[in-house]
């Protein structure tokens, strides 16, 4: 149902209701719930007891959001889901820019939060192994990262440097949003050009290659206008 | 972007100049007619030169119209006449009081302007906060409400149910509201990136999944790479082509395709939007981009509010783009979201 037994939540946000809200989201599961309202409380209490994810709401009375965010993030690895009322997309780069791995919208459903929190500790846990040598099986498709080699039934399909590149650091950070920025800077470095635009046509040209059908891709997922996640459960 | 502050510049040197001429013309005038005419004609002209020269060029322009009026003043309309020296003591006195008018008057004119564009900006900035604030206060109740009546719905009791769906459709309306202020208010934040149709409506089949009420979307897509590729903001553009799609979905036969494609048109990437309703009589097609507008006939529990199209316009138009709609062929609307294509050479050098 929620979180898995054991693990320690922090929950940081200055209203009771919505505090109430995450807190009986996670009722079902055995974690424990801590709880902050503001945000010095929180960077305090998250040193303390090291939670295995933190639920941070942007709307704090004494400090932004997103300097929570980067300050815990300075130290801890613990995945970070920011609850917003606003849906910029400027908002939104900046704060996965600052080292946040989800976000929700207000309002939200429980069961959306639950399952986006559960997904979090899932990839926390896995995370160490994930995408280093292990080959991966998707439906029809078979994908070894260190080969490198990629099969749809079998059958091999190339890849070129950059669409494997691209393929490697969304699987590496499979259910995780990277922002454009983020995925620019891992698959072409420091070099300069139209991020946008070379994005756009690779992200384009993988697709025509591993999705079954490119218009609706379900395996690369466009987060508009702030970037793309790897799905596969 | 760098030819702009060049042409300001020309633009101030052009004003400067223009204000010039009308002191040299209005100074010849009253030269000409200087036999009938005494100091206080002279210094109620020059006033109001120097005062029209600070309503339209600033202080500075104000400032050196008053020096030059006083000079011109004192050169030829006070005797003797081409000279700064002075017959009467007692015109110094009405000379100096001119020229601390026309100073003052300047000063009081930019001061009056500089108050009226900060007190402009504050507004502004005040009616953000305000949607920021709005947004931000309707939405954290919505989410306590919303997930109390998730947590207490039971299987024998839809009244729970209900209201976790009202809140919902409240959630909906706040957000369109928000949307339409700020479109009327000129405020929407457009950031247009290269963006890739085929990505635009992938997107958009996602989001609409589940809300057709089971009738198909159909897409189809060119496979030419240059043809699809445009200008755009592409969170806004989607909320844009989401809006259509739902409105097909509203106005079309129970069942019946909803169709999308994506085309090249001259400088323009157009999205299109087919449905096979009863189409839109041409003398109403401007006015279903209206705010609120309802359509005659059609129940009033239709859904929403009829904000959808008019958010969807505005978003085309605040990009530089345009929306409208038109017969289809075989029957029913087609509405066409238009922004600006990229060039096939810009598109190669990269």
């Amino acid at each position: 149902m929620a979180a898995p037994t054991g693990d320690v939540v922090l929950v940081i946000d200055d209203e009771p209701q919505i505090r109430r809200v995450v807190r009986n989201a996670l009722a079902a599961g055995e974690s424990r719930v801590l709880e902050a309202s503001t945000g010095r409380a929180a960077i305090d209490l998250a040193a303390a007891e090291r939670p295995a994810l933190i639920v941070l709401d942007l709307g704090l009375p004494d400090m932004a959001g997103i300097d929570v965010c980067r300050e815990i993030r300075a130290w801890s690895s613990a995945p970070i889901i920011v609850l917003s009322a606003r849906h910029a997309d400027a908002e939104k780069v900046a704060l996965l820019d600052a080292g946040a791995d989800d976000y929700i919208t207000k309002p939200f459903s429980p069961s959306e939060l639950d399952a986006r929190i559960r997904a979090q500790l899932r990839r926390s846990r896995l995370a160490p192994a994930a995408g280093e040598g292990e080959v991966i099986v998707i439906g029809p498709l078979m994908i070894d990262p260190v080969k490198p080699s990629f099969k749809r039934d079998g059958v091999p399909i190339h890849l070129t440097k950059t669409e494997w590149e691209l393929f490697r650091t969304l699987i590496k950070h499979a259910g995780r949003t990277l922002t454009h920025r983020q995925l620019f800077h891992a698959v072409w470095g420091n070099s300069s050009g139209d991020m946008q635009q070379y994005l756009r046509v690779h992200v384009r040209s993988l697709r025509r290659k591993i999705e079954a059908d490119p218009v609706r891709p379900v395996l690369i997922v466009t987060e508009p206008g702030v970037g793309y996640r790897f799905d596969h459960e | 972007m760098t030819s702009a502050p060049a042409s300001r510049r020309g633009i101030r040197t052009g004003e400067w100049a223009a204000w010039l001429v009308a002191l040299a013309l209005v100074t010849v005038v009253l030269v000409a007619f200087r036999a009938r005419l005494n100091e206080a004609h002279y210094a109620l002209a020059y006033l109001l030169l120097v005062q029209g020269a600070s309503a339209r060029g600033g202080r500075p322009l104000g400032v050196a119209l008053a020096v030059g009026s006083f000079v011109c003043f004192d050169l030829f309309l006070l005797p003797p006449y081409g000279t700064l020296t002075i017959q009467n003591p007692l015109n110094w006195l009405a000379l100096l009081a001119f020229l601390a008018t026309s100073l003052l008057s300047a000063e009081l004119l930019y001061r009056a302007q500089a108050e009226r564009a900060a007190a402009l900006e504050a507004a502004h900035r005040a009616k953000d906060q305000v949607l920021a604030a709005v947004s931000h206060d309707l939405r954290t109740p919505l989410t306590t409400i919303k997930a109390l009546a998730h947590e207490l719905a039971t299987p024998d009791d839809d009244r729970a149910a209900v209201i976790e769906e009202e809140a919902d459709r409240l959630t909906e309306l706040v957000g369109q509201l928000l949307d339409l202020s700020r479109i009327a208010s000129g405020a929407v934040v457009v950031n247009a990136q290269p963006n890739e149709a085929e990505d635009l409506l992938g997107a958009a089949a996602q989001r609409v999944a589940g809300r057709l009420d089971g009738r198909e979307l159909r897409i189809a897509v060119t496979t030419d790479d240059v043809l699809s590729f445009g200008r755009f903001d592409f969170s806004q553009t989607l909320r844009a082509l989401v809006n259509l799609i739902e409105n097909a979905a509203k106005y079309s036969p129970a069942g019946a395709p909803i169709d999308v494609w994506a085309k090249r048109d001259g400088r323009w990437l157009v999205f299109v939007v087919g449905d096979r309703g009863p189409g839109i009589p041409a003398a109403e097609r401007d006015r279903i981009f209206e705010p609120y507008y309802r359509r005659p006939g059609v129940a009033p529990d239709a859904g929403g509010a009829g904000l959808g199209l008019s958010i969807a316009r505005g978003i085309a138009e605040a990009q530089g783009g345009t929306l409208d709609v038109g017969e289809r062929e075989g029957g029913g609307s087609e509405f066409r979201l238009s922004v600006p294509a990229i060039a096939e050479a810009e598109l190669r050098r990269s």
